[in-house]
């Protein structure tokens, strides 16, 4: 049972102030004493300490602080003399939901609720509400207090963790004081999120969908300062709390760049609330140059006792909980400002005991103490009341047995000048071997040992088993365990004197003389043990596969190769390809090195009887995306960016490299007409998602038609959403463009006024939506379109035609042989499966024969994964070309490299193997066609991914660190342990839409 | 039940792989009243070529036996997302008695463009539930289900339930969790093993029961569906305790792992789609390629199946993932075996299939190119009980439509 030991004894009603703005019922309180604490040292900021201090209080303030020789108490303070004790300024914890009510979610219905259903003059978005003050709904809740207190801290930022634009903070002190008193800044910092949260409403429901709305929002809000037209509660929030501190809080180390980004466009500074996974991705996190507010709940160890079970557990997982508790020492050594908070943990008592386990992974205290206490009052601004111990700052201190971050027991929680105690300190030192002696017992004798403050009783001639001893300040009880003695006495000098009853009910007299102290009272006190400090090795990414360091671009000549060079020379056999920094510097038939490299180091690979081709292109995939590949919400949602939410931690990565594919187009979902914009990545697997994007490729968005983004799949209550049928998906577009070209020419109007006029003439409202659809319209953005059916591609082509805008790619298109002489007159390429269909209704006169028929006539035509298996192994999709339509095999290897480079408008760079072209290359055992062949080694501007033999060891690696750690975690204590057991974790499926809350 | 054809038939100069491992490299094959009559070596034999009807000149080709695949929902379901051409899985827990021969659809647009590709014979599975229900193995051919029949109701299959199962999505995999109803759902299947035993003394007439008597004499084929080690542990076990004959446990995602009791209990698997992702992100990447191979160095009798997301449409390529196990070390005619007479084996349907074989069933095909490979499967000609069937299918109507 969880059982907090707090005895809070409030002893005065301190009121320094003069004046007060509540009534005073009776008699008022006019002395307002000083309190002295001496024979103490004082640690008063993360720099100064005073060995031998006097701390000098009056009513909330501090008046005076110092080393014992230049502080005069004075004569009419209480003097408090704490014997050698510590004291600290308390901590601050800037993510809390102190004092507010619980929020509650409303009960799910199974209509999807597009609009807000509250009313107001409120955001249309139920997660956007900037306009909640923390404030004005806190409370003072004791029971929360409590264990704030126990753990040290007097100050706390309070916020509703609820939605997106989340409102303002209050900081707010732990006294029992009123709320007023307490309330030390109604509006301390605004805080945002990514998490909808309790909203309802179907927008947004990706990660993707939160940046997006995010922005949109900031851009409004620019334009609504210069407007007067309207008045909107939740934009007048955002630009009255505009110089507010700014917390952001992430879900994860990938979340660190996303907000980035966000701060850069909208020069805001925030402060990053990270998940303790930090050092995972340290250097995108220095980057950022933010403060960052960090959790300090450990992963606990698994019971690893049973082989099978543990294999279900993740090698990240388990390096995860080796490393996470050197994650504030990581931070720190790297410079970067942090505070830490108690939030999240299971059990808020591991609070001070995780602490202390960051200090011997390498935490210095210094730093630790600044993250609790200047670097937080810094954050919000509070520094000039809060965070040390110094002269006109509030009393907020604790006072401790010793080293808070070795093993000192905090007996008392001060703030705002008033005493909590935590934990009671025992004065009286009861050890010692006594003398007994009663009626009924004549000069027993009777030892007490142990600990101090909770020591144990030996008395032989009781006749039981075991007998009990608890004691309090200067009072004892002892009792043992079957009722025949029960006694209380109390200890003056060196005897205690008391009665017992015993089991008959009579009552004695006894007293109880101590002859001798203990020899060693401490000899009980436990051995510190010594932790390694070695940070263990963090690996990109730091899981099965993960490289332990990048690979590099390499000087390399391929000898005597099959080369599919999808150039005019076609599959030529006993060829050399030359690569260099990156790219391919030559081919030709017996090239020598030595000319090409005359004075670096080179690499020779002997490629005879092995198929060298350029890397596989997928046009259309869904890996490496976190938190939702569809913003499946609005018909329209143009304004979301699947390259805001790349994963480059997903092992499908790796995989799709040993498969022999080196780049992708990661595309938005299908649940929407006009859907999100794209990400053109290579598999740089180990790099940042940033560093993944092809840096100058083109802009793409997705579309879809049919089925999906008329919900025809999607149950008996999505039918609310315009378009339900074919013929509304067609006016969905028209009205969309409609609207980008009005939008475009009221910017062109704006641009075109003279910068006299501009200067009386706000601008217009910028709209990511719009202006998406507007790069289309000019060409700097290209559509893919999910597509199937003949007649939904024939409209798309009418309404691209009639408003002036092209179809670069039709995706999926199974039926792109019907119209394909249309798709050849409107400049559309097709990118298809092989031979998927039957899966929907529209896919009933899908063909295998498809890709071939579409080659055939001309247009340029892919074949792509859409899935994580299938991505790698599409040598084998596209050699299905040959059986089905007897594509040549020269052009069906196009299918997978040159001509999804060429949709992609990336052909200039990728998809052939000719001199000046990246070094995307693979090496096969077989042609690359067969079901045979296996990929040998896999390049990426010129860097080794992927290489058959180094695979094994790699696997061998992993399973050495897998061992590694169980041995570790079978070690671990059995209270920290954490058994695979059933939770209510949500079981996620397969499905198009994803909510990405957790 | 479709009639053999009765004409004598000749083969010559294609290379057989006649299924159970063996090859002739230059074979001569007749066939007589539906059935291979002449299995041989064209060096090793003289032929009266006048005493066949019709004469083959096959050099160069490949002759296989039908392939069969196992574990398959074709002609139960038609279009995936249209629930209304979906007849694989009944509502309720325990379904032994549920036969899906009887929804078979010999017309599904599905079944021409799978035989296609040189599968002949499907055991046709429903799914979902504990126990979803009893399989039929069909040939692709027929007018009517009765027609196309090849062993009907040949077992039960029971979804053995999960001990672990795993959270989040392909796209982002979440943590591995313990199954609670784990053992709940054992004792459940406990009690009706125990209620089934007791039937077989009662006069009372209960369609469930009933059905489940064929299995504790050995004349249905259980069949479990498990992938985990300790769930097929598990498995066998408890049908130890109900001493079931015939077990083959479907799935066997861990098969090779549990290698010594399947071989000492003789307990054949049909594997998962071997074009599958491996189990989890730390297992070896090739690990689903690999597995037949492993099955086949412990001796372990298994075959292939293609089971998972549309399976049945997607069966026109269970030769191909044959054609990865070869590329992962397995013996190409082993790869032949686990597609061909294992199969028969597994199902019960050796003595007539599964290989080529004097006596057996004429259901075989002959490609131009290896058939394992989708650049050379190319299948000319195929033939089910020595009756020629017509390799059209709706997809290549369209082709010709369109190609102009």
């Amino acid at each position: 049972m969880r059982t907090l030991k707090i005895f809070l004894i409030l002893i005065f009603c301190n009121k320094l102030q003069a004046q007060e703005v509540f009534s005073i019922e009776g008699v008022k309180e006019n002395f307002i004493p000083i309190y002295a604490f001496t024979n103490t040292k004082i640690i008063a900021t993360p720099e100064i300490e005073y060995q031998n201090g006097v701390l000098i209080i009056q009513g909330k303030k501090i008046i005076s602080v110092g080393e014992a020789t230049d502080i005069k108490v004075p004569d009419e303070a209480v003097v408090f003399d704490l014997e050698g004790d510590y004291i600290y300024p308390s901590f601050i914890d800037l993510y809390s939901d102190y004092g507010l009510p619980k929020i509650k979610k409303d009960i799910y219905s199974y209509r999807p609720q597009y609009e807000r259903n509250t009313k107001g003059a409120f955001h249309w978005n139920q997660a956007i509400h900037p306009e909640i003050d923390a404030c004005d709904n806190y409370v003072n809740s004791e029971e929360n207090r409590k264990s704030y207190l126990y753990n040290g801290f007097g100050v706390v930022l309070t916020h509703q963790k609820d939605g997106i634009f989340r409102g303002t903070g209050a900081c707010v002190a732990l006294s029992q004081k009123s709320e007023s008193e307490n309330l030390l800044l109604p509006k301390a910092a605004s805080i945002f999120s990514f998490k909808k949260g309790v909203s309802q409403q179907k927008y947004p429901n990706s990660l993707m969908g939160s940046i997006a709305l995010i922005r949109q929002t900031f851009l409004n809000t620019e334009w609504y300062e210069e407007q007067k037209n309207q008045n909107n509660l939740s934009y007048n929030a955002i630009i009255e709390n505009k110089d507010l501190p700014n917390i952001f809080i992430l879900n994860d180390e990938l979340d660190y760049s996303r907000v980035q980004k966000i701060a850069d466009e909208f020069e805001i500074d925030f402060v990053l609330k990270g998940n303790g996974k930090e050092f995972l991705r340290i250097n995108e996190i220095i980057d950022t140059e933010s403060p960052i507010i960090l959790p300090i709940d450990f992963p606990k160890a698994y019971e690893v006792n049973n082989p099978e079970t543990t294999e279900w557990i993740t090698l990240s997982e388990l390096k995860l909980w080796e490393t996470a508790p050197y994650n504030p020492s990581i931070l720190s050594k790297n410079n970067i400002e942090f505070c830490i908070t108690s939030a999240s943990l299971e059990d808020s008592k591991d609070f001070l005991k995780n602490i202390r386990i960051a200090i011997k992974k390498g935490l210095n205290k210094s730093d630790a103490l600044a993250s609790l206490t200047t670097t937080p009052a810094k954050i919000i601004e509070i520094d000039h009341l809060c965070g040390t111990i110094e002269k006109d700052k509030h009393a907020n201190f604790i006072i401790c047995s010793n080293d808070i971050f070795e093993e000192g027991k905090i007996y008392e929680n001060w703030v705002l000048g008033e005493q909590n105690v935590v934990n009671k300190k025992q004065t009286n030192d009861f050890r010692g071997y006594y003398t007994f002696n009663s009626d009924e017992f004549n000069n027993a004798k009777i030892i007490i040992k142990g600990e101090k403050s909770k020591p144990l009783i030996i008395f032989k001639e009781l006749d039981t088993n075991k007998v009990n001893l608890s004691i309090s300040d200067n009072n004892i009880n002892i009792f043992d365990d079957n009722g025949s003695f029960r006694g209380i006495g109390k200890i003056y000098n060196n005897k205690i004197s008391g009665r017992y009853q015993n089991k008959s009910g009579a009552y004695y007299e006894f007293t109880m003389i101590r002859d001798s102290l203990l020899d060693d009272p401490e000899q009980n006190k436990i051995t510190k043990k010594h932790n390694s400090l070695a940070i263990p090795n963090i690996w990109l990414p730091n899981k099965a596969y993960g490289f332990e360091k990048l690979p590099i671009k390499e000087n390399i000549i391929f000898n005597n190769a099959t080369v599919w060079t999808n150039e005019e020379k076609g599959i030529v056999e006993n060829y050399d390809v030359v690569i260099s920094n990156g790219k391919i510097i030559a081919t030709g038939f017996s090239l020598e090195a030595e000319k090409f490299f005359p004075n670096t180091e080179y690499k020779t690979v002997d490629a005879t009887n092995l198929h060298l081709t350029s890397g596989i292109i997928d046009e259309h995939s869904h890996i490496a995306i976190s938190r939702g590949v569809n913003e499946g919400s609005h018909a329209v949602t143009s304004e979301v960016c699947i390259g805001d939410v790349i994963n480059p931690n997903d092992h499908n990565i790796y995989r799709q490299l040993a498969g022999g594919t080196t780049a992708a187009q990661l595309l938005h979902g299908s649940a929407n007409p006009i859907g999100g914009q794209s990400a053109i990545i290579k598999f740089r697997w180990g790099e940042s998602a940033e560093n993944m994007k092809i840096s100058d490729a083109p802009k793409f968005i997705k579309f879809a038609l049919g089925e999906n983004v008329k919900q025809s799949n999607w149950g008996d209550y999505e039918r609310i959403r315009f378009p339900q049928t074919r013929m509304g998906v067609e006016q969905i577009f028209y009205d969309a463009f409609y609207r980008a070209k009005e939008y475009k020419k009221t910017w062109e109007e704006y641009n075109d006024l003279s910068r006299k006029e501009k200067l009386n003439t706000p601008p217009p409202r910028e709209d990511l939506k719009l202006n998406a659809l507007v790069e289309i319209l000019t060409s700097e953005m290209f559509i893919t379109c999910h597509s199937y059916v003949q007649s939904e591609i024939n409209m798309l082509i009418h309404v691209a035609d009639s408003i002036g805008f092209n179809v670069n790619t039709f995706t999926h298109i199974l039926e792109g042989y019907k119209v394909a002489e249309k798709l050849q007159e409107h400049g559309a390429g097709g990118s298809t499966f092989s031979d998927w269909w039957a899966y929907k209704f529209e896919v009933n006169d899908a063909i295998p024969y498809n890709a071939a028929l579409l080659n055939d006539a001309g247009v340029i035509t892919a074949i792509n994964s859409d899935n994580a298996e299938m991505g790698r192994r599409l040598n084998q999709e596209a050699a299905k070309a040959v059986k089905y339509g007897n594509t040549s095999q020269e052009d069906a290897w196009k299918l997978i490299t040159l001509n999804p480079a060429k949709l992609l408008h990336l052909d200039h760079r990728m998809g052939s193997i000719k001199t000046g072209k990246d070094a995307d290359i693979v090496l096969w055992t077989a042609n690359p066609l067969s079901v045979y062949a296996k990929v040998v080694q896999t390049y990426v501007d010129g860097k080794l991914m992927f290489d058959i033999e180094k695979d094994k060891k790699i696997f061998k690696r992993d399973l050495k660190e897998k061992m590694r750690i169980i041995k570790l975690m079978s070690k671990e204590k059995k209270s920290k342990i954490k058994k695979l057991k059933p939770d209510k974790e949500k079981h996620y499926h397969c499905d198009t839409i994803y909510e990405h809350e957790d | 039940m479709q009639s053999y054809a009765q004409k004598p038939i000749l083969f010559i100069g294609a290379k057989a792989h006649l299924g159970n491992g063996k090859v002739i490299e230059n074979s001569v094959i007749s066939i007589q009243n539906g059935k291979f009559e002449i299995v041989a070596d064209a060096s090793m034999i003289r032929i009266d070529p006048n005493a066949f009807d019709t004469i083959y000149k096959v050099y160069n080709n490949h002759i296989y036996p039908a392939f069969i695949a196992p574990n398959t929902t074709i002609g139960l379901t038609e279009i995936d997302a249209v629930r209304a051409t979906h007849d694989y899985a009944e509502t309720g827990g325990i379904n032994p008695n549920i036969r899906s021969l009887i929804a078979y659809n010999t017309d599904s647009k599905i079944i021409n463009t799978i035989r296609t590709n040189g599968i002949l014979i499907a055991q046709v599975t429903p799914q979902g539930g504990l126990i979803s229900g009893q399989s039929s193995v069909v040939y692709l051919d027929g007018k009517n289900w009765q027609d196309a029949v090849l062993k009907a109701d040949d077992g039960i299959h029971i979804n053995w339930p999960n001990s672990y199962y795993k959270t989040g999505w392909w796209a982002e995999p979440g943590k591995t969790k313990k199954n609670k109803e784990y053992q709940n759902n054992i004792n459940e299947l406990s009690k009706l093993f125990l209620k089934a035993k007791a039937y077989s003394s009662s006069n009372i007439l209960d369609l469930r029961m009933e059905s489940m008597q064929g299995l504790f004499n050995g004349k249905k084929n259980l069949y479990v569906h498990a992938n985990s080690v300790s769930d097929i542990r598990d498995v066998i076990e408890f049908f130890d305790k109900f001493k079931i004959p015939n077990i083959t446990i479907v799935g066997g995602e861990d098969g090779d792992e549990v290698s010594t009791l399947l071989e000492a209990k003789n307990i054949s698997l049909i594997i998962n789609r071997v074009h599958r992702l491996p189990k989890s992100q730390d297992c070896r990447i090739d690990e689903p390629f690999t597995q037949a191979k492993k099955l086949s160095n412990n001796k372990i009798r298994f075959c292939l199946s293609y089971s998972g997301d549309m399976e049945a449409m997607g069966l026109r390529n269970l030769p191909f993932t044959a054609g990865t196990t070869v590329t992962y070390g397995q013996k190409y005619e082993d790869a032949i075996k686990s597609i061909t007479l294992d199969a028969a084996k597994i199902l019960g349907i050796d003595d007539k299939v599964g290989s080529i074989e004097k006596g057996k069933d004429a259901s075989f095909f002959i490609s131009t190119g290896d058939a394992l490979d989708m650049i050379s499967n190319d299948i000319k000609h195929a033939f089910i009980k020595g009756n020629q069937i017509d390799l059209n299918n709706h997809q290549k109507d369209l082709y010709n439509k369109y190609k102009k």
